[in-house]
Parts: structure tokens; C-alpha cells; sequence
């Protein structure tokens, strides 16, 4: 009986539980941005330190004046990459907070969502920067569902992609080869790593390489000898890899010790110096794009961006990943597209969407040097269009971090939208 | 699950129209023709965000009833439930838009489709049981799941697919009001085909499979045929589930159905209670809220002025995650048999209150 009545107990606890939602009271002049972030879930390794970026930054605004006098509320969900979890936080934002804008982040949430945000005409800025977000009209036959409503701050990961084979070609002309350079994409059969694969493949192949069948590689780490060996054995000069994390640090390291003779190229997620750091002796000449500049360098921007990572921060000594600027730059965008909106009929996700439409060679201010210039357009938003191909070395615990190029690709119709 | 075979003494039933009744008494069918009449209204009086919750709801629970059919009825176990819920999302996307079959049309035929798949993935079930049917059917997962990923024609491969939205007569069923008393047909109607078919000849024949195959054998039940046609008919559930899914969110991407979600479906039928149809909604529910309880929980903190610094807000997230993991560990082990069984002991607590023996 006893048992019984504790059960109960534990039960009806349950149920209050359950039953307790929270409702904030809306302050008077005031927005609300929702941010969905993975910290704890399998995109973790990067989610957090870009989640930190749009958070600082969305408190820094609000301590400095909000959007010109409005205040800008936020709420952070860690939806552990779970896509439910996502939907029930956006309709949650949606119907009762009355949100205008949203920060998202991922590929799972931001595909699953693109059809109401666009059927609720609320921004939305992803860290998702799969080329297909990219065509708001659907003028590309190739888009199979324009996404009017999403923006993300930097090169899309075809684009990316592109850059870094265009940077790949011009290296292996250098050296002064004659054979033809054969390219393969290294990835998981996942719509992340997918995302360019075929579009760049198909660059690559204009170029002048010779496109290798794709070698797929696990999105968890895990022992990747085999793969490298197919690698070798292939005679592959320059490999795309789509993965990010752990992922990365196991084919590093299982090539190194295979003596795999590649060029490796990542995506944006998957090079920054905690990669590198971690993947030791393997890391010789690794390449990856970046929009920012990094934590150490001396750009104009990068001392707001210092007081931005004080909100979390208090001491300032904390190192922050590329990604974390990428996260500020993100926010400020839309902060300032939201400040065109309050000037021109009030901050809706209707006029934010207009506001990004409404600078050309757009740098948030404060923040040159930090930002890319973006051009953002009602028939393509295909906001930055720059690729800067940085390159890592390991150095024996002393990590080395130069820049190597910088590619300016075409606005090509045929790309956008790819 | 002794006690679901088992009536306990004094319920006597006199004639077959009793044996056979899907409710138990006429308050039990009052009460469950009310509460739908109710759910009805509830786009005029609650938000946005519970019409989602109980959209989530619908569409979960008629996958997780399959699930119940073919693992708490049959005593079967799948681990592909997730695939199978993520190919009737697609087929239907598939139908939808390459085929120009209308919706309303493409659910059910998803459904079918799924059917036939889960048939194909189920027949080891004529020789294998418990964990090396649970490892073959862990295969379907896998091959499924990368199944999603290349056959761009079917899936649109990385890309996914759109689904359009389910108009009947003219009338676009888009928003999430409207789509609420989609959900909610297709949930009372799946829950009735279900008690429907666990009264019938074939029902009594896979509860006969579960508790004694040999017997049941004996008895002239064909074991082959009862193993694959409960794998068909969970496959079918899974597949209008999905397919609701599928149009429900306009696009269907390949990430969402992993092994995690086979794992989440087992979870709901066993923290709702094997073997019992209201008990798979139970778990259902209380799936769908327990994520959101908690984030209310750490929204709470928030608010308050210690709790609104990163490291705490952090920290919660993680403690939000694990005591997911508790609370199965914890319904393990102190209500193995599930909430249906916790409810009725409520129920029969209150029955002879205070006379309780």
C-alpha cells in the first residue's frame, strides 16, 4: 500500500509537471526573436559555439539599445537536433510570442520549417547553408521548393565548394603537373554532406578534373583505414569533405596512418582550430573556407565582436571558434534589416524580409572586417558570394593558421538555387 | 502481460455481444464519444502551440499503435518502425507529386505501399524470434534509411521532397487548425480499426501467436501467416503516419528517420503498456509532453535571476535530455506494465474506495 501511495505521489508530480507551461508577460515596446540551438545533440561540437554567437550578440543589442529603442526579446532552446522538437518550439514562438524573426540552425530544422515560415512570413536566418535555400522564386527549374523566407550569412556550401576546386585547379596548375587532377567527395550519405555533392562535382568536372566516385565516410567517428586505403588507392589529389567533428578527426587520423597522399578540403563546419588541435599530426596543409576572420586577428570588427563575447564572458580571455563570429554576423544582419523595417511600417516578418532586400555591399556596422559584404535580392539570396580558403597546420602543437585565397564566384543563373 | 489474457474473477460476460463490445461499460463509451466531440473544439480554445502538440500526437500514435499490434499483440519485436514511418512520408510525397494522385487518395496508398514493404522486411519473422528478428529487422532500418538517401527519383535524395497539402472538395486543409481535424479523424479512425480488429478472428489469432506459438499452431493458426500479416498491418500504420507527417510539414527530409525514432516508438508503447490500445496512446502522450514539460521547466528558470546565465540554461539542456532516459529506466522498473496498467489500478482504487481489499 505504501509502494502504492509514493507511486502516486511521483505520479500526480508527473502530471503538474506536465501540466505547467510557462506564458512571459510581453514587455510594451518590445519583438521577439526565437533561437533554436543544438548543444547537446550530434551537431553539438559546432552548434555550440555558434548558439554563443547569436545569443551574445542578441544580448548585446538588447543592452545597447535594442533596435533603435525596441526591445528584442529572445528565448534559446536547445533542441538537441530533434526536428519535433524544432516544430514545437516554432509554433510555440509563433502563437504566443508573436515572433517576427528566428535564428535557426541546422539542416534537420531548417528544411522541416521551410514551409511555414514562408506560409507565416517569418524570417528565418539558418546556419543550414544548403544551396537550395538559396532561390526564394523558384526561377532555377532545377529548385523544387523556393524558400522565400530563409537567409544565411555566408557562401552557400556549393558555393564553397566551388571556391575551394576553383583554388584546388589554380594549385595544381602551379605545380606544374600535367596529368589531369582527380577530385572525389568524402561524406556521409546525409543531406548535409549531400548538399553540394553534385553541384560541385559538376564544377569540378567543367574545370578539368576528373571526378572519382564519392567515398562515403560515417557522420559518427569511427575507424575510416578502409576508406583512406580506396582513397590511395584511387590516386585521388583533392578530396571534398562534407562531414564536420568527430567525423573529421577519425579520417584525418585514419589517413595519416593509412599515408594517404590527398588534399584535404572541408566544409565550413569542418575546419577550426579545436579540429585541429585535436587531430594532431595528420593536419599538413588542411583546407578550409571561412566568412570570418578569426579570434586572434586585427580586424576593425573584431573589438565589438570582443565586447559581444563578453555577455557569456566576463573576462574576455575566452577563445572563440570561427563559427562564433560567423553566429554574430548572423544576428547583426538582421538586426539591421530589422531596423530598416522599424523605419518603414514596423519590425513584421514581412518588412525584415524587405530590409534585407534594401542595402547593396551591406557590412553591418561595427562590424568591417568581420563580416563579408553581402547583397541580398528579392530573386536571389545568394547573400555572399566570397570564399576565403585558409589553410591549417598542425605544427607539432603550435597551430598555424594562413590565408591562402580569396575566390569571388559568379552569380551564375544555373547556380542559383544548386 | 499475464492480466491482458486473464479477466479478473467476478467479470463474468453472458453473452458474445458483451465478449465482444470495444467499450467496456456505457460510461467508458459516453466518455470516449465526449472527449472526441470535445477535442473538436479545441482549435477555439487553445493556442497554436497545443494544436501542434496534438497534431504530433495524431500522427505518432497511429504509428506507435501499429507498433503495439505487431510487438504488444503479437510478441514480434521491429526495429525498423522509424524507416517504415519515414517511407510512407515519402511514398505519399512521391504519389502526391510525381503521380498527381491526390492526397486524400495518396495517405492510404502510402499506407499500402508501406505495407508491402514491411511485409518484405518481416518475413525472417517465419524463422527467427526475439533478439535475431530484433537484429533483422534492425537491417530494414539501415537499408531503408540509406534507401532515402540515394533514390533521388523516389526521395529526392538529399534534396528531399515536397508534399503538397491535403485539399479536399477545394478546400486546402494548410494551416495547422485545419489540418488538426485531419489528424484527428485519421487518429480516431485508425484507433477504432485497431480495437475493431484485436476483437476479431485475426486479432484473438496474434495474441494466440504471442503467448503460446506452439498452441496456437496446434489450434490450425498458421504462424507464417499471422507473423508477416501483423508486421503488414504495424507497416501500415507506420505508413499513414508518416504520410500525415509528410503533409502535414510540406517537405520531408531523409535526416528524420533514424534509429532513434525506432527506439522512440518502442519507448512509447512501453511506458504507454504493451498489448493495450489506449495505453499506446498514454505513451504517446506523454512522449510528446515530457520534452516540453522539461523545457518549460528550464523556461521557469529563466525567468528568475540566478537561473538566466548561460551556464545554467546549458546545463538544464543537458539535464533535459537525460531525464528522458530516466523516466523510461524509471517506468522499467516501477511500472513495467505501463501507464494502461496504472491507470486501471487507478481506477479500480477509486472503484471500491473505501472498501479497498
Amino acid at each position: 500500500m505504501n509502494k502504492n501511495i509514493t507511486n502516486k505521489v511521483l505520479l500526480s508530480a508527473l502530471t503538474v509537471g506536465i501540466s505547467i507551461s510557462v506564458t512571459q508577460a510581453q514587455a510594451a515596446d518590445s519583438v521577439f526573436v526565437g533561437h533554436l540551438a543544438d548543444m547537446s545533440g550530434p551537431t553539438a561540437f559546432v552548434g555550440k559555439p555558434y548558439a554563443d554567437g547569436v545569443r551574445d550578440s542578441l544580448a548585446y543589442i538588447n543592452a545597447n539599445g535594442g533596435i533603435k529603442g525596441t526591445k528584442l526579446e529572445f528565448e534559446t532552446i536547445d533542441y538537441a537536433y530533434k526536428v519535433p522538437q524544432a516544430i514545437a518550439s516554432y509554433k510555440k514562438w509563433k502563437s504566443r510570442k508573436k515572433m517576427v524573426a528566428m535564428q535557426g540552425w541546422g539542416t534537420a530544422d531548417t528544411e522541416a520549417l521551410i514551409s511555414f515560415v514562408a506560409r507565416d512570413k517569418t524570417p528565418v536566418f539558418s546556419a543550414s547553408y544548403s544551396g537550395h535555400l538559396t532561390d526564394p522564386t523558384g526561377k532555377n527549374p532545377h529548385t523544387k521548393k523556393p524558400a522565400p523566407y530563409n537567409f544565411f550569412y555566408g557562401a552557400s556550401y556549393s558555393d564553397s565548394c566551388r571556391g575551394l576546386v576553383q583554388w584546388a585547379y589554380k594549385d595544381w596548375k602551379t605545380k606544374n603537373k600535367n596529368r589531369q587532377p582527380k577530385f572525389t567527395h568524402i561524406g556521409a550519405n546525409h543531406p548535409f554532406p549531400n548538399a553540394p555533392k553534385a553541384a560541385c562535382a559538376e564544377y569540378a568536372k567543367e574545370l578539368g578534373f576528373k571526378v572519382m566516385p564519392p567515398v562515403v565516410i560515417s557522420m559518427k567517428p569511427g575507424d575510416f583505414k578502409a576508406q583512406c586505403l580506396s582513397l590511395k588507392s584511387s590516386g585521388s589529389n583533392y578530396g571534398y569533405i562534407g562531414n564536420l567533428g568527430g567525423s573529421v578527426l577519425s579520417l584525418v587520423k585514419s589517413c595519416n596512418t593509412v599515408g594517404t597522399n590527398i588534399q584535404f578540403m572541408s566544409n565550413i563546419w569542418g575546419g577550426d582550430k579545436k579540429v585541429f588541435e585535436a587531430a594532431g599530426e595528420g593536419i599538413r596543409d588542411y583546407i578550409f573556407p571561412t566568412m570570418t576572420p578569426f579570434w586572434g586577428d586585427q580586424a576593425p570588427g573584431m573589438n565589438l565582436v570582443r565586447e559581444i563575447s563578453k555577455m557569456s564572458d566576463k573576462s574576455g580571455k575566452k577563445e572563440r571558434v570561427h563559427h562564433y563570429m560567423r553566429g554574430v554576423c548572423s544576428t547583426f544582419f538582421m538586426k539591421e534589416a530589422m531596423e530598416w523595417a522599424k523605419d518603414n511600417g514596423g519590425i513584421t516578418g514581412a518588412n525584415v524580409k524587405k530590409g534585407m532586400y534594401a542595402h547593396t555591399n551591406w557590412v553591418p556596422k561595427g562590424l568591417e572586417g568581420v563580416c563579408l559584404s553581402a547583397n541580398w535580392s528579392n530573386d536571389d539570396h545568394r547573400g555572399v558570394n566570397q570564399v576565403n580558403v585558409y589553410k591549417g597546420n598542425y605544427n607539432d602543437g603550435d597551430v598555424k593558421i594562413e590565408q591562402v585565397s580569396q575566390v569571388t564566384l559568379k552569380r551564375r543563373d544555373d547556380w542559383l538555387g544548386y | 502481460m499475464s492480466s491482458l489474457t486473464m479477466r479478473p474473477c467476478g467479470d463474468f460476460r453472458t453473452s458474445y455481444k458483451q465478449d465482444n463490445t470495444i467499450f467496456e461499460t456505457k460510461t467508458i463509451r459516453w466518455v470516449a464519444i465526449l472527449s472526441i466531440i470535445a477535442l473538436c473544439f479545441a482549435p477555439l480554445i487553445v493556442d497554436g502551440y497545443f494544436i501542434t502538440l496534438l497534431i504530433q500526437i495524431s500522427y505518432l500514435g497511429i504509428a506507435a499503435l501499429g507498433l503495439n499490434i505487431l510487438v504488444g499483440y503479437t510478441g514480434q519485436i521491429s526495429l525498423g518502425h522509424g524507416a517504415f514511418f519515414g517511407f510512407g512520408a515519402f511514398a505519399s510525397a512521391w504519389l502526391s507529386t510525381s503521380l498527381q494522385i491526390p492526397v486524400f487518395l495518396s495517405i492510404p496508398l502510402a499506407g499500402f505501399f508501406t505495407m508491402g514493404v514491411g511485409m518484405m522486411f518481416g518475413m525472417p519473422a517465419a524463422r527467427i524470434k526475439g533478439l535475431y528478428l530484433a537484429i533483422a529487422t534492425l537491417a530494414a532500418q539501415f537499408i531503408i534509411e540509406d534507401f532515402f538517401a540515394r533514390a533521388d527519383w523516389f526521395s529526392g535524395g538529399s534534396a528531399g521532397s515536397m508534399a503538397e497539402p491535403l485539399t479536399l472538395f477545394g478546400f486546402a486543409f494548410d494551416t495547422d487548425q485545419s489540418f488538426y481535424y485531419v489528424a484527428l479523424f485519421a487518429l480516431v479512425f485508425m484507433f477504432i480499426w485497431g480495437c475493431n480488429l484485436m476483437r476479431s478472428r485475426d486479432g484473438r489469432a496474434f495474441i494466440a501467436v504471442r503467448d503460446h506459438y506452439l498452441s496456437a499452431e496446434i489450434m490450425g493458426v498458421s504462424l507464417n501467416k499471422y507473423r508477416l500479416l501483423s508486421f503488414g498491418i504495424s507497416s501500415f500504420y507506420a505508413g499513414i503516419g508518416g504520410a500525415l507527417y509528410a503533409h502535414y510539414l510540406g517537405y520531408v527530409s531523409a535526416e528524420g528517420f533514424t534509429i532513434f525514432m525506432s527506439i522512440q516508438f518502442l519507448a512509447m508503447i512501453i511506458i504507454g503498456g504493451l498489448g493495450s490500445i489506449k495505453g499506446t496512446l498514454m505513451g504517446v502522450i506523454f512522449m510528446v509532453f515530457l520534452p516540453e514539460a522539461l523545457e518549460g521547466i528550464v523556461g521557469i528558470m529563466k525567468m528568475t535571476d540566478w537561473g538566466n546565465i548561460p551556464m545554467v540554461v546549458d546545463g538544464l539542456a543537458y539535464i533535459k535530455e537525460m531525464a528522458i532516459g530516466l523516466v523510461i529506466i524509471g517506468f522499467l522498473i516501477f511500472e513495467p506494465e505501463g501507464l494502461s496498467h496504472r491507470w486501471t489500478q487507478i481506477k479500480n482504487y477509486w472503484k471500491f474506495y473505501p472498501f479497498a481489499y
